[in-house]
C-alpha cells in the first residue's frame, strides 16, 4: 500500500498540484484511498495536504479531476494562512481522510450547523514534519467540532502510528498526558487564525472541548457514510464535486483510463514565498 | 578627499607607532569613540558575508568581509556606532527566528567567523520547546561589545560571560546570517546562564514597519501583546530539554529600559575597547586580532583573506530528523 506522488510546477505557484499514485496510475486522495488501512479500523490513512510549521494553504481540490492538492487562492492570489504569535504556521501536520464527507446537506443534531463540504480535517501531532502528499497510517484520538463561519468542522487529533509516542497514546486524556499544552494550543489556533484575515474569532462547540476517541470514531464514520452516498451518486447535492475515481469499479464515476489524462510529473524547485508571510500577528487577549 | 587624507595619515602615524614597538598608544583616558573613528572606513553597507563549508556541520565558517572582499571581524571591525540620541546601533545576525542551529560568532580564531556551536564534536541546535519552533527571534550580537569576564558587577555579583552582547531583534522580517542591520533599542533582559551575566537586548530593525510606533520596551506590552512574557519564559526553559535547570534572571527578571540598556550597551562597549586595547588581561579571552584599529596591540594590517577563505561554499548539510520534535515541558 505504498503511494507516491506526482509534481506537477513548483509549489508556491498557481499551477502547482501534487497528484497521488500507486504503481504509476493517478488516484484520487479523496476517493480511492481506503479510509482503514486495516481490518479492524484501528488504524486510518491520512492525507498530508500542509507539513507543519508552513503557511501555504494547501488542499485537496474537490473539483479538478482525480483531485489533486493545489493552494487554495483568493481573489486570484495563492493563500498563506498568517503566523498568530507565538505559532509558526500550522502547529501540526495537517490533512484530510480519505473517503469521508462533511455533508452539506445535513445538520449536526449536536453542533447544530451543517457539514463544511469538505473531507474530514485531520490534525496529526507526531514529532516528524510531514510532506506534502505523503499518505500516513494514523491512530484516532479524539475530535474538536469547530464552528467555521457558521459550518461544522471536525478536527479530529491523531498520531502516526510510527511515531516513538503512538503506543503510549491510545486516547484523547493519554495527550494532554504526554503533550501536555497541545490541545490548548490547538483549540487557541484554530479560534484565532483567521483574526489577521479581519474576520472574526472562530467558535468551537461542546465549549471547546476535544471529545474523546469513540466519539471521534462516531463522526469519522458519519463522514465515511456521508462519502459512500455521495461516490454511488445518491447525495441529495453532491455540490459540484469531481468524483472520478481509478479503482471503485462499481461507482458510476469510476474511469480506468482517467489517470492517462492526467499531466505527466513536472516537478520545479519551489517558487520563493512573498516576505509578507514570514510577519508574526499579536492578538490582544488570545493568550 | 582632505578627510581621506586626513585619516590616511592618521592610520599611518598609528601604525608607525604600533611598529615602532610601544605596545599600546591608547591611555585609559581614551574613549572608545575615539577608536570607533578610526575604524570609521568600515561603512556597514559595504560588508557582506561568504561562507565556507556545510551549513550544519563543524566545517562552516561564515567571515565577514569588507567592500574590497577582504576579511574582517564581525566582533571587532563591524562598527558599533552607537547612537544615544536616536538608541540606534548595528547588529550582527547570527541565528534567524525559526530555525534551530546555534550559530554564534567564534571570539577565539583568526577573523572572528560565525560559526555553528559544538557540543561533545557534534554541532548544535536549540529544542523546539512547544508552541515554540526553534529561536523566537532574530538572534545575534551588538559588534564592539564585550561582557567581561573579568569584571564583577558589584551590583549582581556576576561576572560577563566573555561574548559579545545578544540582541533579539523582532522585526517582521526573518533575517539570514551574517547581515549586518541598523537597529533601534528598546530595553533588555539580564539573563544568568551557567551563573554567567548574558544580557538579551531587545532591538528592532529600524526600516521595520512597526519600529516608528515604538521608542522604548513598554511600548511591547500594546504593540506585541504577549511577545516580552514568551521571550522571558523562552530564555528561562530553552535548556530543559536538554536536561538542564531553568536559567534565572537578575532584577527579578524584569526587563530594563531603553535608557538602563544604552547604559550597559556604552559600558559594554567600553569592556570591548579595555580587551581591544590590550588593557584587560587574562585566560581565555577572546583574540583581539583585528583588520580596521589601526594601533591596538592585535591590529593586523588586514587578515590574509586567502588563506582564511579556502575552499568553497558548499550545500547545506541535512539537518537531523531530531531537530523537528516538539519538546513538551509543563510550565505555569
Amino acid at each position: 500500500m505504498s503511494y507516491t506522488t506526482r509534481q506537477v510546477a513548483a509549489a508556491n505557484t498557481l499551477d502547482y498540484k501534487v497528484y497521488l499514485e500507486k504503481d504509476g496510475k493517478v488516484v484520487s486522495p479523496f476517493h480511492d484511498i481506503p479510509l482503514y488501512a486495516n481490518e479492524e479500523k484501528t488504524i486510518l490513512n491520512m492525507i498530508v495536504e500542509v507539513p507543519r510549521w508552513t503557511n501555504a494553504k494547501l488542499e485537496i481540490s474537490k473539483e479538478q479531476k482525480l483531485n489533486p492538492i493545489i493552494q487554495d487562492t483568493k481573489k486570484g492570489k495563492l493563500r498563506f494562512v498568517r503566523n498568530c504569535f507565538p505559532h509558526h504556521g500550522y502547529i501540526h501536520n495537517y490533512g484530510a481522510f480519505p473517503q469521508t464527507w462533511e455533508d452539506p446537506n445535513q445538520i449536526h443534531p449536536e453542533t447544530k450547523a451543517k457539514g463544511d463540504n469538505d473531507p474530514l480535517d485531520v490534525c496529526e501531532i507526531g514529532e516528524r514534519v510531514a510532506t506534502v502528499g505523503e499518505v500516513k497510517q494514523v491512530k484516532v484520538l479524539g475530535v474538536m467540532a469547530l464552528l467555521d463561519e457558521g459550518e461544522t468542522d471536525w478536527k479530529v487529533i491523531v498520531i502516526d502510528v510510527h511515531d516513538p509516542l503512538a503506543p503510549k497514546l491510545n486516547d484523547i486524556e493519554d495527550v494532554e498526558t504526554h503533550l501536555p499544552g497541545l490541545l490548548r494550543a490547538t483549540n487557541e489556533w484554530f479560534r484565532i487564525y483567521k483574526i489577521p484575515d479581519g474576520k472574526p474569532e472562530n467558535q468551537f462547540a461542546f465549549s471547546g472541548e476535544c471529545k474523546n476517541k469513540k466519539y471521534a470514531e462516531e463522526i469519522i464514520s458519519e463522514c465515511a457514510e456521508a462519502w459512500d452516498k455521495l461516490i454511488k451518486g445518491e447525495s441529495v447535492d453532491s455540490k459540484g464535486i469531481d468524483l472520478t475515481n481509478t479503482t471503485l469499479s462499481d461507482s458510476p464515476t469510476f474511469s480506468a483510463a482517467a489517470s492517462k489524462e492526467i499531466a505527466a510529473a513536472a516537478p520545479a524547485a519551489a517558487a520563493p514565498i512573498d516576505k509578507s508571510v514570514d510577519k508574526w500577528f499579536f492578538i490582544s487577549g488570545a493568550h | 578627499m582632505a578627510s581621506h587624507t586626513t585619516k590616511a595619515t592618521a592610520r599611518l602615524r598609528m601604525t608607525q607607532q604600533h611598529l615602532t614597538g610601544s605596545s599600546c598608544k591608547f591611555t585609559t583616558s581614551a574613549t572608545s569613540a575615539n577608536l570607533s573613528k578610526s575604524a570609521a572606513n568600515i561603512n556597514i553597507k559595504d560588508v557582506s558575508s561568504v561562507s565556507r563549508g556545510s551549513k550544519y556541520t563543524t566545517e562552516y565558517k561564515n567571515y565577514a568581509v569588507d567592500g574590497q572582499n577582504q576579511v574582517i571581524s564581525w566582533f571587532h571591525d563591524v562598527p558599533l556606532n552607537l547612537d544615544i540620541e536616536a538608541a540606534e546601533a548595528n547588529i550582527v545576525v547570527e541565528i534567524p527566528r525559526w530555525s534551530n542551529a546555534k550559530f554564534e560568532i567564534d571570539t577565539k580564531s583568526p577573523g572572528n567567523p560565525i560559526v555553528q556551536d559544538v557540543k561533545k564534536g557534534a554541532v548544535r541546535f536549540v529544542k523546539n520547546l512547544f508552541p515554540h519552533h526553534g529561536y523566537i527571534h532574530n538572534y545575534g550580537a551588538l559588534p564592539q561589545t564585550w561582557e567581561d569576564p573579568t569584571h564583577k558587577d558589584e551590583a549582581l555579583d556576576l561576572y560577563g560571560d566573555n561574548d559579545p552582547v545578544d540582541v533579539c531583534e523582532i522585526g517582521s522580517a526573518i533575517l539570514t546570517t551574517g547581515s549586518v542591520k541598523r537597529v533601534k533599542i528598546l530595553g533588555s533582559i539580564a539573563l544568568i546562564d551557567d551563573g554567567e551575566l548574558d544580557w538579551k537586548v531587545i532591538v528592532i530593525d529600524v526600516n521595520d514597519p512597526l519600529a516608528e510606533n515604538v521608542n522604548d520596551i513598554h511600548h511591547l506590552y500594546t504593540r506585541c501583546p504577549g511577545l516580552l512574557e514568551t521571550t522571558r519564559q523562552w530564555f528561562r526553559d530553552y535548556k530543559l530539554a536538554d536536561g538542564k535547570p531553568q536559567n534565572k534572571f537578575a532584577y527579578n527578571g524584569q526587563y530594563r529600559n531603553k535608557k538602563e540598556t544604552l547604559q550597559l550597551i556604552q559600558d559594554c562597549n567600553k569592556s570591548w575597547y579595555k580587551l581591544i586595547t590590550g588593557q584587560t588581561k587574562g585566560q581565555k579571552l577572546p583574540s583581539i586580532e583585528n583588520a580596521t584599529l589601526v594601533g591596538t596591540p592585535g591590529y593586523n594590517g588586514g587578515y590574509r583573506t586567502q588563506q582564511l577563505l579556502v575552499g568553497k561554499d558548499e550545500t547545506d548539510a541535512p539537518i537531523p530528523v531530531d531537530i523537528q520534535r516538539n519538546h513538551f515541558i509543563p510550565t505555569d
